[in-house]
């Protein structure tokens, strides 16, 4: 049995404010896009740098998955060729060219880890009930229903090219049999989906009457935007 | 864009199997290196996006499917996600612009907006490298020219022969798509019944 204190417990759990919402992620996200988009060659790796930092501290697990072998392998192939190339730049000076190179990277690495920090922290639904907000009326919904298809459609399109490869593939009639395979997807797919229509309609589901999906918020949210503007001022300034 | 429920679940069914492919299929071509493996997926998503507009032939439906399609690559796991992010947004929205153009779904207007859509992929190396990575145009362009090149046994010097081949073969795929689309759609809505259903109400 659930006592008082576990409820009182539970109860604060959920309505204890995250230390940062869903505002906040995003404008992070867009900061970071901006630091290293926007920002002059010549501020590219304070810039940079101070994003990083930022995005360590929150995202901690999206930057230590950069320090994998592909990637570091993926970083010198963009580096490398700058290096004994000139297609990306003219100039002679090697220094040079490796500060080109760098600069990708570092566009690279920011862009990364931003997106996946992003997608880490952030619930799909969060997503879905944001872009609700700007005009997206049911988006909320139809992605919530495209979740839970998913495993349904991969195991109905996986059992459909079974058949077709047990009758010759797509070697002969491959027009055709692209087609068929085509068909035999949809049709279970869309026979799902009106088992889902049914459903949502016997519960008297409507987009119109649908409140949209809650976003998480916090009270930093705020401050947070405008200490990342100053951030970025400050650095375009010392340039 | 007002949708109904069903509607709604269609949409859903099709931006689900364009988030398939793009998680599935995308993760291998682009883990292979397959050449114009870019060219492949969109012309498979539209494919998918476009029997979407056949079944909900309203405006903003192509992309809202390929929001909810972008949205299930954004939170898929263990690969890159902001080049197919944003060609999947670019095509929904081309092929949006050209269908909502038309007024009307036909063969001709599906065959235009695959084709535009998919002539995206030779624009989307030019806007992610200078936007995202900082390159500038002429290694862009110089690197597709060597993949050109490499795909039709030419030499660079045939620079422009290569460049109209690249948009030729990229119109030709999405023009396939757009009209194999078209003719699946049609035998869905037979099989479905629906045509009969629409003949009927007509009467």
């Amino acid at each position: 049995m659930i006592g008082s204190e576990s409820v009182r417990g539970l109860a604060t759990k959920v309505a204890k404010r995250p230390f940062l919402g869903t505002p906040g992620r995003l404008v992070v996200f867009f900061w970071s896009l901006a630091m290293v988009l926007f920002m002059p060659a010549e501020q590219l790796f304070l810039a940079a740098g101070v994003t990083l930092l930022c995005l360590a501290v929150l995202y901690p697990a999206s930057l230590r998955r950069l320090f994998r072998w592909r990637w570091l392998i993926f970083s010198l192939l963009l580096v490398l060729p700058i290096l004994f190339w000139s297609g990306e730049t003219t100039s002679p000076d090697t220094m040079e060219r490796l500060a080109l190179g760098l600069q990708m990277v570092l566009r690279m690495i920011v862009v990364i880890v931003s997106v996946d920090g992003l997608s880490t922290a952030v619930d799909i639904a969060e997503v879905a009930g944001l872009l609700e907000r700007f005009g997206l009326r049911g988006l909320g919904f139809a992605v919530g229903v495209a979740i839970n298809l998913l495993p349904a459609l991969r195991r109905s399109g996986q059992a459909a090219w079974y058949s077709l490869r047990m009758r010759g593939g797509l070697r002969a009639q491959w027009w055709r049999g692209l087609q068929l395979l085509l068909v035999t997807i949809l049709m279970n797919g869309l026979r799902q989906a009106e088992n889902v229509a049914l459903a949502a309609e016997a519960r008297a589901f409507s987009p119109d009457r649908a409140v949209a999906l809650p976003i998480r918020r916090s009270a930093y949210d705020g401050y947070l935007a405008v200490a990342l503007l100053l951030v970025w001022l400050l650095v375009g300034w010392a340039g | 864009m007002k949708f109904s429920t069903r509607q709604l679940v269609v949409l859903a069914v099709f931006g689900a199997l364009w988030g398939l492919v793009e998680i599935s299929l995308g993760s291998v071509l682009h883990a292979v290196r397959m050449p114009m493996s870019g060219v492949v997926l969109s012309a498979i998503g539209l494919t998918i996006a476009l029997m979407g507009r056949f079944f909900v032939p309203k405006a903003g439906s192509t992309l809202f499917i390929g929001i909810i399609a972008m949205i299930l690559k954004l939170f898929s796991i263990g690969s890159v996600v902001v080049g197919p992010m944003i060609g999947i947004l670019a095509a929904a929205i081309i092929a949006e612009i050209v269908l909502t153009a038309a007024q009307r779904p036909s063969r001709p207007a599906f065959l235009l907006a695959g084709g535009l859509a998919v002539l995206w992929t030779l624009i989307q190396p030019f806007f992610a490298g200078l936007l995202l990575f900082g390159r500038d145009a002429m290694s862009i362009w110089l690197g597709l020219l060597e993949e050109g090149a490499r795909l039709f046994g030419l030499g660079t010097e045939a620079a422009v022969v290569i460049a109209v081949l690249l948009v030729v073969v990229r119109l030709l795929i999405g023009a396939a798509a757009g009209w194999l689309a078209w003719r699946v759609g049609g035998l869905l809505q037979t099989r479905l019944g629906r045509v009969q259903l629409d003949r009927q109400v007509a009467v």
